[in-house]
């Protein structure tokens, strides 16, 4: 089994923590195992656009140089750091290739990790888990593994933004992308096409502009339901929330009466290859998945055969 | 039709100065094709679109630029940097913008003032990454 250096960052340890398990239970079934670091620290969430502030590069830096030294301890891993949050995954790879490029920037840095006898070499890589899926794994392994195939689900993929932007930290085409896309169909279910799959959901401004969420998630939730979904899947904990709590508003407040669920892409691995639904945390969710799954026959089956 | 003149001497250049300085762009790369405005998935929110913000900054127009909201309903999704046929950083620039002001002792958003309930309610991703963005 090759073992990956996971670095789950903050979100995946309070609001998402469907996401995180769903993922290593996974993991485990397709020969890819997530191994937490045991020693990470936050990644700053958004990368710095300034050319000129180190002091927001320093926590990137310091992740993938503690990254580098729990591999150590791994077995047949590669020089990668697997992420499964998008911001995460971008903020990581932006400072990655920016010390690449800049050997300046690096020493400054390195100079500020020395204190705690930490160095960085540019010699690591950071990956999506979306990536080893798709580049390690391989869609058809996964699709052997699946053994409830998700009948009934409609699934509109909504990439976000950071998945597929900038151009040095895309996972995909930015424009085009087909990562969720494949993996959704090969668990079995129907896709449907959003043309909003990455119009950005409002981001952090949900703690002090909301008015701009509630208008951006009604969009983006709109635009897959006319075309027939009935859940949308997505990758980033904060695009979860948003599109989650913003719908449960949406239905209090206005006429948008019928909310769709978020899945993670994980927790629907996770259905499909016959997990135990408690490792999906649904009582986190705004909008509760598991009417929609025990209408479809997807979760329960068992226990009333 | 009435005309607005438009003062060009040290304060202006020094202001196009700083916002190049903080982006690392060439603010004059702009030929304001537009394309970033309409790609912006938030124009609809903004006073000014984010071209016409670029042409405020390209002429020094720093009272204009800071008064508008433009930089601070960016979310930085960076749809306008991928997309821009000059290669500019688009989002970089709206970065600088917001730097600018915050570099200048101001807050965008103080912590002390949201509500204890908000705190607990929101995701830690959402509070990180907005205090990174709106405190200096």
């Amino acid at each position: 089994m090759v073992q990956y250096s996971y670095f789950p960052g903050c979100n995946l340890k309070t609001n998402a923590k469907g996401f995180e398990e769903t993922a290593i239970a996974v993991s485990k079934k397709i020969n890819a195992e997530l191994v937490e670091m045991p020693i990470w620290n936050c990644c700053g969430t958004v990368h710095t656009l300034t050319s000129d502030n180190i002091m927001k590069r320093i926590a990137p830096i310091r992740v993938l140089s503690r990254s580098k030294k729990h591999i150590e301890t791994l077995k047949e891993s590669p020089n990668q750091v697997v992420t499964l949050c998008s911001m995460c995954n971008s903020t990581l790879r932006i400072v990655n290739n920016e010390v690449r490029k800049n050997q300046d920037t690096l020493d400054k840095i390195n100079y500020q990790l020395e204190e705690d006898e930490e160095v960085y070499e540019t010699d690591m890589e950071v990956k999506h888990f979306l990536e080893i899926l798709r580049d390690s794994v391989g869609y058809e392994k996964i699709s052997e593994k699946v053994v409830n195939p998700l009948e009934g689900l409609k699934i509109s993929p909504y990439y976000g933004c950071m998945l597929l932007h900038p151009e040095e930290a895309k996972i995909d085409d930015e424009e085009m992308p087909d990562v969720l896309e494949s993996l959704v169909e090969s668990l079995g279910a129907e896709l449907v096409m959003s043309p909003l799959f990455k119009f950005c959901c409002g981001s952090y401004h949900i703690v002090d502009q909301e008015y701009i969420v509630s208008s951006q998630v009604e969009k983006i939730v709109e635009a897959a339901k006319r075309r027939g979904a009935n859940a949308l899947v997505v990758a980033c904990p904060l695009c979860a929330y948003n599109i989650d709590q913003q719908q449960k508003a949406m239905a209090k407040n206005t006429v948008r009466k019928s909310p769709i669920p978020v899945f993670y892409f994980t927790q629907l691995m996770a259905i499909a290859m016959g997990e135990p639904v408690k490792i999906n945390h649904f009582k986190d969710h705004f909008i509760n998945p598991e009417p929609l799954l025990k209408d479809l026959g997807l979760i329960g089956r068992k226990k009333t055969k | 039709m009435s005309y607005e003149y438009l003062k060009f001497g040290k304060e202006e250049k020094d202001f196009i100065a700083k916002i190049e300085e903080i982006s690392g762009q060439n603010i004059y790369s702009c030929y304001q094709c537009g394309k970033c405005s309409a790609g912006c998935v938030f124009s609809d929110k903004m006073d000014r679109t984010v071209s016409q913000l670029i042409h405020l900054i390209q002429i020094g127009q720093k009272e204009k630029v800071l008064k508008s909201n433009t930089h601070w309903v960016c979310s930085s999704c960076l749809t306008c940097s991928v997309r821009c046929p000059r290669d500019i950083d688009v989002a970089a620039l709206m970065e600088a913008v917001r730097e600018y002001c915050l570099r200048e002792d101001y807050e965008k958003i103080i912590i002390s003032e949201i509500s204890k309930e908000a705190l607990d309610k929101l995701p830690n991703i959402a509070l990180v990454s907005n205090f990174r963005k709106k405190t200096g």
